[in-house]
């Protein structure tokens, strides 16, 4: 009996003893990475402040007019100098061309050694950016769209054969102003969805050149109003003409919706929809 | 014992984030204080001729000349030239970026100071990204003309929308300038710019007869929502005594016909017209 047990006990202590070792050595491995990677670290931080120093130098040195290459210290520190100047160069270089792109610019880069280009259309709408649209041009023998993700439904084809041979800035400005419209008008749409639930978008489109909503106005019994907005220019983000129809035709007629017909000319449809709403107007 | 290297990593990978923003700030901080000294030292680092120093600059100097024509091109195809760029970030975390903008430049003649707060937002697969405040000043256009619209813009935070429209205005002010000079050097004895060329009138008088003057003026207006509309109306001056003579209604009729011509033939032809008409 004894040595059966002293065997199995033998054998799982032995079990465990493997165990431990087998642990003890992922432990020992994890242990070494983290150490290297401790050590990585501390050089770089240890890299780091130094050139953070070297740049406060600079920068006392600039400050109190000193000639930056009458450093006593060997050649070496002047390029150390040299290098933080050309990184502050380098940083404000960088900081201008994300100027450049938050301001719409078209973030032009040559591709293919210089034989096309690729230009970004930036959108926005009261302050949100919206999409971008990228476009790459050819420039091998005249200007042609070789690519681009702008949805078929906007008239590039008729744009690109009017202006893009004879000017290729007027066709990117053309392209910016009616893209951003798009973008403007198709936001509103969806700022109307989420906003205000009691508005139904009965009829939009790919273009949003028409938007048609049914608002329940606020009388003695509520009625349906149906409003159309039609967006004839496709280069604006507001209506160039709005319709209210109502079966009670008094209410159409009324100078509230006199009042809400002109709102709905002259400010964003959501904008627009709410005000109705806050004054009653419409529930 | 792992705990106190784990611990250390993070500490040190915090000290790095620190001393990155730092070394940004204080780089940036040279520039608004002392950008021309740094753009003299500049020349000269280029200039350097020292063998080993070029080597191991050579590098960074070639990505700077790259960063530099990459920057020409922008300034050339967006037709806006930003000269002065201050940048401070005012938070900066995994997925949030929130950052103040002062730029200055100018479009064509046109100087525009424009100062913005923008916040980028990363979720998931999108980046949320917009402006929260926005102040605009415009210089070297009559203020009248584009008031109205900087204050909307400044409203609605549409930033890109402010630069679309300066570059158009800016574009027909220089359509403008140019019909302007052109006439003016075409035809020196009968066509004045008391205003400038920069202007919104034209004068034409024939020196045979005096008295009779016709002006054009060529409005440019910017509505709120940016849309800009160059017009053109006519005014006709004569001397009562030869008011006699008009039997044709000239006088009162001229500003019309000027604007049906203009439909026809547009300002340039219909200008020409005009001119002609005195140089008999």
């Amino acid at each position: 009996m004894e040595t059966m047990e002293q065997g199995v006990l033998g054998h799982l202590m032995a079990l465990e003893r493997e165990g431990m070792g087998q642990q003890d050595q992922h432990e020992s491995q994890r242990l070494e990475m983290l150490k290297a990677r401790a050590v990585t670290l501390r050089a770089k931080r240890d890299q780091l402040k130094h050139q953070t120093d070297v740049v406060k130098i600079l920068k006392d040195k600039i400050s109190t007019d000193l000639p930056l290459d009458d450093d006593a210290a060997a050649a070496g520190g002047f390029t150390e100098l040299q290098k933080s100047l050309l990184t502050a160069w380098r940083m404000q270089l960088k900081d201008l061309q994300r100027a450049h792109h938050l301001i719409g610019g078209y973030d032009l880069v040559e591709c293919k050694e210089g034989k096309s280009v690729c230009v970004s259309f930036h959108t926005a709408f009261e302050g949100v950016y919206l999409e971008t649209y990228n476009m790459e041009l050819d420039l091998t023998r005249t200007v042609q769209i070789s690519r681009h993700n702008i949805p078929p439904s906007f008239p590039l084809e008729s744009f690109a054969k009017q202006i893009l041979q004879k000017d290729l800035k007027a066709f990117l400005q053309t392209l910016s102003q009616n893209l951003n419209a798009l973008a403007a008008r198709r936001r509103q749409v969806c700022l109307l969805k989420e906003l205000v639930g009691s508005v139904e978008v009965m009829e939009s489109n790919q273009l949003c050149n028409i938007l048609v909503l049914m608002c329940t106005a606020q009388s003695e019994s509520p009625k349906a109003v149906l409003c159309t907005l039609e967006y004839a220019d496709l280069t604006q983000c507001l209506p160039t003409r709005v319709r209210i129809e109502c079966e009670d035709k008094t209410l159409s007629q009324s100078p509230q919706w006199k009042k809400n017909q002109s709102l709905l000319l002259e400010s964003p449809a959501h904008t627009a929809v709410l005000t109705m709403r806050r004054m009653g107007s419409i529930a | 014992m792992e705990q106190k290297y784990e611990e250390e990593i993070q500490m040190l990978q915090q000290e790095i984030e620190m001393l990155e923003a730092e070394q940004e700030e204080t780089l940036r901080s040279i520039f608004i204080e002392h950008g021309d000294r740094l753009q003299r030292e500049l020349k000269s680092v280029y200039e350097e001729r020292g063998g080993a120093q070029k080597h191991t600059l050579s590098k960074l100097i070639t990505e700077v000349r790259e960063l530099e024509k990459k920057l020409r091109r922008q300034t050339e195809i967006n037709g806006i030239a930003i000269n002065e760029c201050f940048v401070k970030t005012l938070h900066k975390s995994e997925r949030k970026l929130v950052q103040q903008l002062r730029l200055a430049g100018h479009c064509s003649v046109l100087l525009f100071q424009v100062e913005f707060a923008v916040t980028e937002i990363q979720e998931d697969d999108a980046l949320l990204r917009r402006v929260t405040e926005l102040n605009i000043v415009v210089d070297g256009v009559d203020f009248k003309d584009f008031s109205a619209f900087v204050s909307r813009v400044e409203d609605t935070k549409d930033l890109l929308l402010f630069f679309r429209t300066l570059r158009t205005f800016s574009e027909r002010s220089e359509e403008r300038r140019q019909t302007f000079q052109h006439f003016q050097e075409k035809y020196p004895d009968v066509v004045s710019l008391p205003e400038g060329c920069r202007s919104e009138l034209m004068i034409i008088r024939s020196p045979q007869l005096p008295g009779i003057s016709m002006t054009i003026f060529w409005k440019i207006d910017v509505s709120m929502e940016g849309v800009v509309k160059p017009s053109l109306e006519l005014l006709l001056k004569m001397p009562d005594q030869a008011r006699e003579f008009d039997t044709k209604k000239v006088m009162e009729n001229g500003s019309d016909y000027f604007q049906s011509l203009l439909r026809v033939l547009g300002a340039e032809a219909s200008i020409e017209g005009l001119i002609r008409t005195v140089c008999l």
